[in-house]
């Protein structure tokens, strides 16, 4: 066993390690990337098993445990092999990747075996979902996932769903074919997309458009807006703990208050929208008279939001000054507080 | 079982054996994912099918009448449910519980999945639903035991099966394996 010489609080930084592993791979790093919190570092295909070592046997890095291996499709430039490792004395964890040699066709990749006992079984899946072969190790075959006659790499992108042959995927290809207005895009295919957009999917952009139409830029004079300005932040407010720990104590009344209050803007809101749909249609129409009743009701119902915005800060207010009075909520001089 | 396969059984005995055989249905559960969960909660307190006669638990297959698939099935774990279906003793009943069991559920277009417990074993009842609720098990099980009820042993000796019941499918309950 190497001496451990790296502690939690001596841990490397993600550019000291990559320091550290061009220090002793030269060319093997390619390069390394720091996304969401997870160091990345893709490592050239002669300098996998190099690197591994490096990783676990290196003082400072310390990966001893082998966390997890999977395999990427790269679509037209092949495949990836992917290790994360993870050290117990620094906690610091690394993703090695590296693009698999043979391209399609023979993916290839050295196996990690020998380092890592524990890439065994990764390498194993991995083969068995992706067909990447892992020269080195002991055994890739029997298949330990699927059926032992299966045929094919079922992860692999452009395989081949044979109930999908028989039956055409029911629903919308991909997720991103839409746009905001549901509208399908239209781009290149690529290795492994699914097929479509069939019919399906223009229907349900149709109804997607329908069910929600582009949302109205509202009309707030400017008066207004500082009301609901306050407002909002007053909501904000409530809903921290210290004003809620409060409120627990305050009892049925207020709650069902706030329930009305609710209740009230939901009205407004739907007295708003259904002018404006009909204001839409309307001038389309060409009817200025439906037109200039429904902007009446929609003014009519911005009014009531407003009046209620001012409720709501009035009542925020008040709260805010209920609290600086009597800091403790649960204590004795409050009437309900024991209730 | 000489006899039995070639004449029917008297209808007093045939009733009062049937009558037995129905309240006393020890289960094996064979949980493969998500359903089996309400499986397990409809075996508990709350739904409790214990006081429909159903045991749940069996220690092993050999002990057991009923076998319940509830879950997912893969092509790799077909041939242990299969194995385990031939290890139980006749007369054995099989309810099928959830969509994966059914028809492969959700994963009908899956590499993996069987597409039905059905293409494996010969089922009686199926309960549809993802995952179905406890209390349509409880369901399946009632209409499991209007069969068994009604079943004349000389023909399940013979290996005559009655069809399968599909919940919320087929007719009343009340109706339903009256004309064998
Ligand atoms: S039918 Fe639904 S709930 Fe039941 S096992 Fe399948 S996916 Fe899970």
């Amino acid at each position: 066993m190497t001496d451990v010489l790296a502690r939690r609080d001596r841990a490397l930084t993600p550019e000291e390690t990559e320091e550290l592993l061009r220090d002793r791979l030269g060319d093997g790093v390619q390069r390394s990337v720091l996304e969401f919190g997870v160091f990345t570092v893709w490592i050239a295909q002669e300098a996998w098993v190099a690197a591994a070592r490096a990783c676990r046997d290196e003082p400072l890095l310390a990966y001893d445990l082998f966390d997890n291996a999977f395999g990427v499709d790269a679509r037209e430039e092949g495949f990836d092999y992917v290790a994360i490792l993870y050290s117990t004395s620094t906690g610091n964890r690394i993703v090695l990747r590296t693009r698999c040699e043979g391209g399609r066709e023979a993916p290839v990749c050295p196996s990690m075996v020998e380092v890592y006992r524990g890439a065994d079984w990764m390498e194993r899946e991995t083969w068995d979902m992706f067909g990447i072969d892992f020269p080195g190790h002991p055994s890739v075959s029997p298949r330990i996932l699927t059926v032992e006659n299966f045929e094919g790499w079922p992860l692999r992108k452009d395989f081949h769903l044979a109930s999908r042959a028989a039956k055409p995927w029911p629903g919308v290809a991909e997720p991103k074919e839409m746009d905001d207005e549901g509208n399908i895009i239209e781009r290149e295919k690529r290795i492994g997309d699914a097929p479509g957009p069939y019919e399906l999917d223009k229907v349900m952009g149709e109804q997607a458009k329908l069910a929600n139409p582009l949302p109205e830029p509202p009309a707030v004079t400017e008066e207004g807006e500082e009301v609901t300005a306050t407002a909002q932040s007053a909501d904000l407010a409530s809903d921290s703990g210290k004003v809620l720990a409060g409120e627990q104590e305050r009892g049925l009344e207020e709650e069902q208050k706030l329930r009305h209050d609710a209740d009230v803007e939901l009205a407004g809101d739907e007295a708003e929208r259904e002018p404006t749909t009909g204001e839409q249609a309307s001038d389309e129409a060409n009817q200025g008279g439906s037109a200039i009743a429904a902007a009446e009701a929609a003014k009519k119902a911005d009014d009531r939001r407003r009046t209620q915005a001012e409720a709501r800060a009035k009542k925020a207010a008040e709260r805010a000054a209920a609290d600086e009075s009597g800091d403790d909520p649960a204590g004795p001089d409050d009437p309900e507080g024991d209730a | 079982m000489g006899l039995m396969d070639q004449v029917e059984l008297p209808q007093p005995v045939k009733y009062v054996f049937n009558w037995g055989r129905k309240y006393s249905l020890w289960c094996f559960n064979f949980g493969l994912a998500c359903c089996a969960i309400e499986f397990i909660a409809a075996s508990t307190s709350r739904h409790d099918f214990i006081r429909h006669g159903v045991i749940p638990f069996a220690h092993g297959p050999r002990q057991a009448d009923l076998l319940v698939v509830s879950g997912t099935l893969t092509d790799k774990m077909a041939p242990a449910v299969k194995r385990l279906y031939e290890e139980m003793a006749e007369p054995k009943y099989v309810i099928s519980f959830g969509s994966c069991a059914n028809c492969g559920g959700p994963y009908w277009d899956s590499y993996s999945v069987t597409k039905g417990v059905d293409q494996i074993i010969p089922v009686d009842v199926y309960v549809p639903g993802c995952p179905p609720r406890p209390e349509a098990l409880l369901d399946g099980i009632i209409a499991l035991q209007h069969r068994i009820q009604n079943e004349s042993l000389k023909d399940r000796i013979a290996g005559r099966r009655l069809d399968p019941v599909t919940l919320g499918a087929d007719a009343p309950l009340a109706l339903e394996g009256s004309s064998s």
